[in-house]
């Protein structure tokens, strides 16, 4: 079972489109058109991208972002210039809904906006964005050439690589297959693999830093000399130890064990993190209001590290990609077509490194992982000002 | 008397740092009654931020007592503890880091009144939020809810943080260097609140401050504790101490103290000490702590026996020197 699956298919479409007409729909009653149909464009593609999972909260958000438009001029008496004696806070359920709705809407547009204020941060979201389209809708438009054209074990066979033609723009590789079906359909593993095991890391990184750091003595101190004893192990050498004699079948596997042995640099800086925030005055106030831990977790310390997780976030995707095609380089994981990886890795096991015919081949995944690589960390630009209040308000 | 709100009784405190142990409070013994004002004064590291963090109840006396209307605090049971707890807040010094930058006022001042279930629905909420921001003079509240704690003043965010205070209703709030960091011209307007407040809502105020010419204004009607070095060396009517000072420790203060009028000022004899080094708190000297310093220094008895607080004749407050109590006093020492 492939848990990274994406529904990528028509019924996703389908499901994108029903969805997207709510927006579209209440864009028309406010006459918010612009919102409406982005709104159900960004519908559309998540629904095909994710399906319900990711249909169902786009609509919501694009619906909440065209009422933010249509109740920008509408008068809250909460945050009208009245007098206390002369407000009224009485409100139906439904202007409740609606004001919760507008709320949701503004907050989203102020984080959109703050994602395009910093140039260098949209530029890398637009090139993440790039290959996630690329990746999801490619396969629509594009049909995959999995098998070889010619069997090079037929006597008479020889090399069908060639460069770009008006055919094939990248060129075919050593099998005589088309270069841009295999690069439409071979990021998706990786990057969702990448993807997962930042997410692993970085879960783990920040549970056990926060239990280290709350808890303190005993768990602190095992939870510490475990990180140091991980760290001082090279990670790469050891995964390539492992990769050699446990196979991964399984990317879901392959994002743990990456996650197992590249938690504890993240660790360390979040339990430094939380160190530092619990003892600030506002959580001695919420102490003494007697809010209970949890609230002071996840609503005190919580909110001042989120940027910081997040841009950690993409740097451990970043080198999870690198250790996941530099293991599919020296074919030490199972190798499953088609996958950028194993383009490369294809163009070394058939000594075509040097042939200026193979260009198209290996040179179109290893300029896609540098781009999404790039992306990646411009991305972290924008991260911060998207989380942080003080920054999101252009202050 | 009435039993008081809260007392401290013989409270020592103590932390350790390297395997060292610092004594920072020593022998406090305090009460606060109902609807009282108590003002702490001292120099920066003499225990009185410790003092109010045990009065608050953030921080546990390492012996001795905290008697909450006669009942001892550690006897309370988990869930009257939660509730007491609320009974006792604090406004801190710092107004830039008392509140928390990732959330709004709104958002702020609703945390404690939805987790305690202090109203019942999202109107009354929202009336609730309006009431306290009008209580604390930021008006029009509709301006202030939606900002982040980085769009207001300082003197505004400290009101934001006596707010959040009240939400809970408090019996006692511990202003802790409370308009210490807020600009001069609005310290006033905020101290004038707090004791509309205290006289609205019956609330008793413990006031920490460095500055004794803020104390006597503050502190009036109140009492004053003066603090050096982890022990209180003077206490007494705010009156009492600050127009007839008995401790040779509150008459160095008090004559440190700068006037409005610049020709008293210039007038003022300061009282020299006889050193200007305060002793580490790793090595409190003996006997009275403020003996190297004092001017008054007789030898034998200040260096060799710790005081007790006692009234006299001539100065009704409580203080702790022992010639002054024994002679009626005091004689400056002849080197």
């Amino acid at each position: 079972m492939n848990l990274f699956a994406t529904v990528a298919s028509p019924t996703g479409l389908a499901l994108g489109v029903v969805v997207g007409i709510v927006p579209l729909v209440l864009s028309a009653y406010y006459r918010q058109w612009r919102a409406g149909l982005l709104g159900a464009l960004a519908c559309i593609m998540a629904g095909f991208g994710c399906g319900l999972i990711g249909g169902l909260p786009m609509m919501v958000v694009a619906c909440a972002v065209v009422i933010s438009y249509a109740y920008v001029n509408r008068q809250d008496p909460f945050t009208s210039r009245a007098a206390l004696s002369e407000v009224s806070f009485e409100e139906t359920r439904r202007e409740a809904f609606m004001r919760w709705m507008a709320n949701l809407g503004t907050n989203v547009r102020a984080g959109l906006n703050a994602l395009m204020r910093n140039k260098s941060g949209f530029i890398g979201f637009c090139g993440i964005m790039f290959f996630v389209i690329v990746t999801v809708f490619g396969p629509l438009f594009i049909e995959y050439e999995g098998r070889a054209r010619l069997d090079r074990r037929q006597p008479g066979a020889r090399s069908l690589l060639a460069g770009p033609s008006s055919e094939h723009p990248l060129g075919l590789d050593w099998q005589g297959r088309d270069v841009l079906s295999h690069m439409v359909y071979g990021g998706q593993r990786l990057i969702l693999t990448s993807l997962a095991a930042g997410l692993f890391a970085t879960i783990l990184a920040v549970v056990l830093g926060s239990a280290a750091a709350l808890l303190g003595r005993y768990v602190d101190s095992l939870i510490t000399t475990i990180a140091n004893f991980i760290l001082t192990i090279p990670s790469f050498p050891l995964l390539l130890v492992i990769a050699s004699i446990i196979k991964f079948d399984d990317s879901f596997a392959l994002a743990l064990l990456f996650a197992a042995l590249n938690w504890p640099v993240l660790m360390r800086a979040v339990r430094a993190q939380v160190l530092s925030l619990r003892e600030r005055d506002y959580v001695e106030a919420a102490i003494a209001l007697d809010l209970g831990l949890w609230h002071i977790i996840s609503r005190e310390v919580f909110p001042n590290m989120i940027s910081y997780i997040a841009v950690n976030y993409i740097f451990t995707v970043r080198v999870a990609m690198y250790s996941i095609v530099g293991l599919v380089f020296l074919g030490l994981v199972p190798l499953v077509e088609p996958d950028w990886g194993v383009m490369i890795f294809m163009g070394r096991q058939q000594g075509v490194l040097a042939n200026p015919l193979a260009a198209g081949m290996l040179l179109s995944p290893v300029v896609a992982i540098a781009l999404f690589q790039l992306s990646l960390v411009l991305f972290t630009r924008s991260l911060e000002e998207v989380f942080n209040p003080r920054l999101r308000s252009g202050l | 008397m009435s039993t008081p709100l809260l007392e401290l009784r013989d409270v020592y405190r103590s932390f350790e740092k390297d395997r060292v142990t610092i004594p920072v409070l020593q022998d406090i013994n305090l009460a606060v009654h109902e609807n009282e004002i108590l003002c702490i004064v001292g120099e920066s590291g003499c225990g009185k931020t410790t003092t109010g963090k045990i009065i608050a109840g953030l921080n546990d006396p390492s012996s001795g007592s905290v008697l909450i209307r006669g009942r001892e605090r550690a006897t309370f049971t988990k869930e009257e503890q939660s509730k007491l707890r609320r009974e006792f807040q604090i406004v801190h010094q710092d107004p830039f880091a008392s509140l928390n930058p990732a959330h709004t006022i709104e958002q702020i001042l609703s945390f404690p009144l939805k987790r305690h279930k202090l109203v019942s629905d999202r109107a009354s909420l929202r009336r609730r939020i309006w009431e306290l921001l009008t209580l604390v003079d930021l008006t029009p509240p509709g301006d202030i809810v939606n900002k982040y704690p980085h769009q207001l003043s300082g003197g505004q965010r400290q009101r934001v943080s006596i707010a959040r205070a009240l939400t809970v209703q408090p019996r006692l709030i511990v202003a802790d260097e409370a308009v210490s960091m807020v600009d001069v011209s609005i310290r006033v307007g905020i101290l004038k609140m707090l004791h509309q407040l205290r006289a609205e809502f019956g609330m008793s105020i413990v006031f920490i401050t460095h500055d004794l010419a803020l104390a006597k204004y503050f502190a009036w009607e109140g009492r004053i504790a003066v603090m050096y070095l982890g022990r209180i060396v003077e206490i007494g009517r705010t009156p009492d101490v600050i127009g007839n000072p008995a401790h040779p420790y509150t008459r160095a203060l008090l004559a440190a103290v700068p006037e409005a009028d610049p020709d008293i000022t210039r007038r003022k004899q300061p009282m020299r000490l006889r050193s200007d080094d305060i002793p580490k708190l790793t090595a409190i000297p003996r006997g009275c702590a403020f003996h190297p310093r004092c001017p008054f220094f007789v030898p034998g008895t200040c260096d060799h026996d710790v005081p007790t607080l006692a009234p006299s004749a001539e100065h009704p407050q409580e203080f702790a020197c022992t010639p002054l109590q024994q002679e009626g006093s005091l004689q400056p020492y002849a080197t």
